[in-house]
């Protein structure tokens, strides 16, 4: 099955969230944040928390520069992780308020676009 | 956890800046916008960058300052002098650079090809019989004055600039600068956001706490308050000697409780900083850099924030959070992406409100507003920002008399 190598061995419980979270770019994983229903990043987050410790550990045995797709996607997952937190664990019921301010933030640099031979 | 106690700021530490109401119109009024432009933004050192954007030969990054119509090309020359000058050519006054960063040995103008090296002297222009006499050695970039302080860039868009970088910093405040000892801070997580407001509208809010609990209540009011300090007042303000740059000491929640993932966060960027640190002797007071620039180091970052304003009633905030190297492992990159995004969520908790204090003011409705202890910086910058214009103002009439 195609699915079976989305993510590394271990964190298949997440591959139902690689389409929609699995997202690369600062800018882009705000955007997305701000554009979830309070459901959606609620089921995000009950998968992901119990796994971002592991997950993270597992990333860190591997270059940034030369990851593998499975494990680039998992870290994409932990990145948006990182965004979707702050609306649970900080907005809250408040989020979608929150949001309308939120919206004309423009994140014009991550340390993700320091990997860019440019830079 | 004792040595963070709360030791309250009182009205006898900060009455020396001014008790008064502060007259309303100077924050929304278009003529004294105009007169800022010309008094402060075209005299002021304004920050601008980092010199590690700049850091080999060749690399160049272009800024707009659009108080003052100016762009901004800001180049490391072969010898590694840092060099500013006007984007323009120096044949039509074409925009000479459209890249906002890059390395170049040489600027060639899109228009008829002007070609310029890094030191800003013309190269090459083609069909150069053509012209009438033409005096090459004044066909130079306009150079615009830049120095460094603590690694960070600043310009001075005055032809000749009335004091050094040094002077205007003041010795106080460019040595307690530079001690801070931030390093290489060669990378940094950016965001931009505008407001319709006035410059001095965003910059205010910005140096004082006192809306921390009610605008902040979900982001950071738990980790700034606290039952010994329920506003989370800053425990210190000081003055630079010349009257220009203030700072604030920032306190913290010693008994606060951080969430899951800002917990995991935080423990990742504290230990990647013990090692390697952005400031080397980090500290939690708030630098305000007249005229426009916030400015922290702490051990795990750096943050800067600049407001630039765009008009009279429009405003951009450029915040960069410089860390030291770069990530070397997923875990810093997440830690670093959830530092960038919490930050974020506190300027977007500030947005509407800036835009409806702007909005008020610009009524018309009020004459004075009113500053209290905690709020001495904002009075403090209206001080300065007021100096400088009314100087300004005597100099065009004392010019004007002398005519």
């Amino acid at each position: 099955m195609a699915n079976s190598a989305l993510l590394p061995a271990g964190f298949e419980a997440l591959t139902p969230y690689v389409e929609a979270w699995a997202i690369h770019g600062g800018d882009a994983r705000k955007r997305r944040r701000i554009a979830s229903t309070p459901e959606e990043r609620a089921d995000f987050y009950g998968a992901a928390l119990p796994l971002m410790k592991d997950a993270l550990a597992h990333l860190d045995g591997f270059d940034l520069q030369a990851m593998p797709d499975p494990e680039r996607r998992l870290l994409d997952l932990m990145l948006t992780l990182a965004h979707i937190s702050l609306a649970i664990e900080k907005q809250g019921d408040n989020e979608p308020i929150h949001a309308v301010n939120h919206a004309l933030f423009t994140i014009t640099r991550s340390t993700e676009d320091w990997d860019s031979p440019d830079l | 956890m004792n040595s963070v106690s709360y030791q309250a700021v009182t009205k006898s530490d900060v009455a020396s800046i001014g008790t008064n109401p502060i007259p309303a119109k100077p924050y929304y009024d278009e003529d004294y916008f105009r007169l800022e432009q010309e008094a402060i933004f075209k005299r002021a050192w304004l920050h601008v960058g980092r010199a590690s954007e700049v850091a080999k030969p060749g690399q160049f990054i272009v800024r707009e300052v659009e108080v003052a119509n100016a762009s901004v090309l800001i180049v490391r020359g072969e010898g590694g002098e840092l060099r500013a000058f006007h984007n323009v050519c120096a044949h039509r006054g074409a925009e000479l650079v459209e890249a906002k960063s890059g390395q170049a040995s040489a600027f060639s103008c899109r228009y008829h090809r002007w070609t310029y090296g890094t030191d800003g002297a013309v190269r090459f222009i083609p069909d150069e019989n053509a012209f009438f006499d033409l005096d090459k050695a004044k066909c130079s970039l306009a150079p615009i004055a830049i120095d460094t302080c603590a690694g960070f860039i600043f310009i001075n868009l005055d032809r000749s600039p009335r004091m050094s970088l040094r002077e205007f910093l003041g010795e106080d405040w460019f040595t307690r600068l530079e001690s801070l000892h931030v390093g290489g801070g060669d990378m940094f997580s950016e965001y931009v956001f505008d407001v319709e407001a006035n410059w001095k509208v965003a910059y205010d809010n910005f140096q004082e706490i006192y809306h921390g609990k009610f605008v902040h209540a979900h982001s950071i009011g738990k980790s700034i308050t606290s039952n010994e300090n329920p506003f989370g007042y800053p425990t210190k303000y000081e003055f630079s000697e010349n009257g220009l740059h203030r700072s604030k000491t920032l306190w913290n929640n010693p008994g606060y409780e951080p969430t899951p993932v800002e917990s995991h966060a935080y423990s990742i960027n504290r230990a990647f900083a013990v090692k390697n640190p952005v400031a080397a002797a980090p500290t939690t007071d708030h630098y305000y850099l007249f005229p426009n620039v916030t400015f922290l180091a702490m051990r795990n970052r750096c943050f800067t924030q600049t407001i630039w304003p765009l008009g009279p009633h429009r405003t951009r905030s450029v915040i960069r959070q410089y860390w030291e190297g770069k990530d070397t492992n997923a875990s810093l990159r997440f830690a670093r992406e959830w530092q960038m995004a919490s930050l974020l969520d506190v300027h977007s908790e500030d947005r509407d409100i800036i835009e409806a204090s702007h909005k008020g003011l610009r009524s018309g409705a009020r004459e004075f507003i009113h500053f209290q202890i905690h709020e001495v910086p904002l009075r403090h910058a209206f001080n300065a920002v007021d100096r400088w214009v009314r100087e300004f103002q005597q100099e065009q009439a004392g010019a004007e008399a002398g005519r």
